[in-house]
């Protein structure tokens, strides 16, 4: 347990220290907010969900990548794949509820006539679900630049396609955009239910690869003996 | 003199030359220093003269004591030690031995 | 150079000679006595400082980089000869092809503890492929590796994190390793001291020099004392005086019973070590 607090801490004050990127992480969600405020009722808080997990991902990318490099000497130094990536998550985790708080606020007293409770629902689903689809990105792209590539053409898709859509629900936050509807159109709890597990699935799915492939990555090789 | 080869010399007695030296009396480095010169051998540098004396030091050969002088700072005076007299006492007649021969094999030459 | 800045010089040059920090001071005290003597520039009367540290060191029998055999500071004894430990670490049928180009070909390797074994090759003979299969990060086409303990391993760069302070590298390699905060911290600070490094204080890896930051990951691979060190090239960016100290480290984790692997390309170090692997290929050789 040790060992995972330690991961968690410094990767935390990795980020910590990463003062442009967290300027970034605070202000990209508001611009999203700010560019629907004027349009119907509900369209500024879809996107701000959308801008937040967008902005949480692409964090959970560059976190991913940038400890590419140490990752394998600290495997080496004692720790297991899974202390690593579950440390790393936690981290990220955490960073995503600090951020998402002003914005649910910002929700709550802006806006009138929504569930707020469905909406803090989404947020934290959806700080549950960006981290690791961040991190399985790193694990499985190679570079950052293609990470980020897939991360901007997700959101535009999730933009653009209309979430009655069956294949709509392949994309990863589609839960976002179903309780978005239970929460603001005020429709019956179907969405909310599909939607939970939606995004309660896909975070354990996600978790899961990011278990896989840090496992994989850092597995003991078969040549290696140690006695 | 040919400094290269007086070097070469230099290096093969010069710890002899101390303890005779320190025979004498006990010393430290600068003064040695100057007495080498002094006695016609040439101007020996600390940089050669100091790790003769650690060499002596660590062989037994010589003892040293932080001391203050009778004017000045404090200095490293060296002492011969018994086994350095005795060392001392045999090297000299072997030295003695060697540069008698090495003397009548030159000195052939230079009569000629 | 003046008189001060010489015997400052001396004395660092001692230090890295693993000198006894008492007899270190003597001398440079002696030295200080003469110049004030004589009035002479100590240039003239003593040389470099590098050289007299050399003579010095020669003259009260502590072991010379390039020279001696052990490790021992003046005051301990001199490293008995060659006593070989139980195996560390078996190397077997090494075999690597990348493309099609064979890199390694049926690569044999023993260290036991106590002993250094250096690899050497031309650019591109596969050094830190051998090291990095060694470490089990990367798998060979063939043959095993058997590690007897644990293992640490130094990259020839990277491995840092940008964003950490050098002490809360300490901390996260000890925790791997089993070690207290305060253990881990005070561990690191042992032995980069050794590498004369002050890792305290408030610079995140990504601003600290290149040489600094081979240190760090020097450190880094040495945290928890692990039974076999793999190194790979970790003096880069190092000075003279820093490279000096490195091998006088290596020298003493061989005297703790270390099995040490280190790449080297600089040949002059050869004579320091107790096997040397040499992965230049035969063809190459003989051309």
């Amino acid at each position: 347990m040790t060992k995972i607090w330690t991961v968690a801490e410094l990767a935390l004050r990795e980020v910590a220290r990463r003062r442009g990127v967290l300027l970034i992480l605070l202000v990209f969600p508001l611009a999203f907010y700010a560019s629907r405020r004027d349009e119907h009722t509900g369209q500024s808080i879809r996107f701000v969900c959308l801008g937040l997990s967008w902005a949480l991902s692409t964090a959970a990318l560059f976190a991913g990548s940038a400890a590419r490099g140490i990752e394998p000497r600290l495997r080496l130094s004692g720790y297991r794949a899974y202390h690593l990536h579950l440390g790393r998550l936690l981290a990220l985790w955490t960073v995503g509820a600090v951020l998402s708080v002003p914005y649910f606020l910002l929700v709550r007293f802006d806006q009138d006539d929504v569930r707020y409770g469905a909406i803090a629902l989404i947020m934290a689903l959806t700080v549950a679900t960006a981290v690791p689809f961040g991190l399985a990105l790193s694990a499985i792209l190679p570079r950052e630049l293609e990470g980020t590539l897939v991360l901007l053409i997700v959101v535009g898709l999730q933009m653009v396609m209309d979430p009655a859509d069956t294949a709509a629900r392949a994309l990863p936050f589609w839960f976002s955009r179903e309780i978005g509807t239970y929460a603001i159109d005020h429709t019956d709890s179907g969405y909310l239910a599909r939607g939970l597990v939606h995004g309660v699935t896909l975070t354990l799915a996600l978790t899961a690869l990011v278990a896989i492939a840090s496992g994989i990555r850092l597995r003991q090789r078969r040549h290696l003996r140690f006695d | 003199m040919d400094q290269e080869r007086r070097g070469q010399w230099l290096r093969g007695v010069l710890d002899l030359c101390v303890l005779a030296l320190l025979h004498r009396r006990e010393s430290y480095g600068y003064e040695l220093a100057q007495s080498l010169d002094a006695s016609g051998i040439g101007p020996i540098q600390g940089g050669t003269l100091y790790p003769v004396l650690l060499r002596l030091q660590r062989t037994g050969l010589v003892s040293a004591q932080w001391r203050e002088g009778a004017a000045g700072p404090a200095r490293k005076y060296y002492r011969i030690t018994p086994a350095g007299a005795d060392t001392l006492r045999r090297t000299a007649v072997d030295w003695d031995a060697f540069a008698s021969g090495v003397g009548t094999v030159l000195r052939e030459v230079q009569t000629r | 150079m003046n008189s001060d800045g010489w015997l400052q010089a001396l004395a660092g040059e001692l230090h890295r000679r693993g000198l006894d920090p008492d007899l270190s001071r003597h001398v440079v005290a002696e030295a200080a006595t003469h110049l004030r003597d004589s009035g002479e520039p100590p240039l003239q009367v003593f040389g470099p400082p590098a050289t007299y540290a050399t003579a010095v060191a020669e003259s009260v029998g502590a072991p010379q980089p390039g020279g001696g055999v052990g490790v021992a500071r003046v005051a301990m004894p001199v490293r008995p000869p060659h006593t070989p430990g139980p195996v560390r670490l078996e190397v077997r049928g090494i075999t690597k092809r990348y493309r099609r180009r064979p890199v390694l070909t049926s690569v044999d390797l023993t260290v036991r503890a106590g002993e250094i074994a250096a690899v050497v090759g031309a650019n591109g003979a596969g050094k830190s492929t051998f090291l990095r299969i060694c470490a089990g990060l990367l798998s060979p086409d063939a043959g095993r590796v058997r590690v007897h303990g644990t293992l640490g391993y130094c990259p020839q760069s990277g491995g840092t994190a940008d964003f950490l302070y050098p002490e809360e590298h300490f901390v996260l390699v000890g925790a791997g390793r089993g070690l207290h905060r305060a253990e881990a911290r005070a561990a690191g600070r042992a032995h980069a001291g050794a590498l004369d490094w002050e890792p305290a204080g408030r610079t995140q890896a990504r601003h600290l020099s290149g040489g600094t930051r081979q240190k760090l990951n020097l450190v880094m691979a040495a945290l928890g004392e692990p039974d076999v060190l793999l190194l790979d090239e970790p003096y880069q960016g190092f000075d003279r005086g820093t490279y000096l100290d490195f091998w006088q480290q290596l020298w003493r984790w061989r005297a703790d019973g270390r099995a040490i692997v280190v790449v080297t390309h600089l040949l002059n170090q050869l004579d320091r070590v107790d096997t040397v692997l040499d992965l230049t290929p035969a063809r190459e050789m003989s051309a």
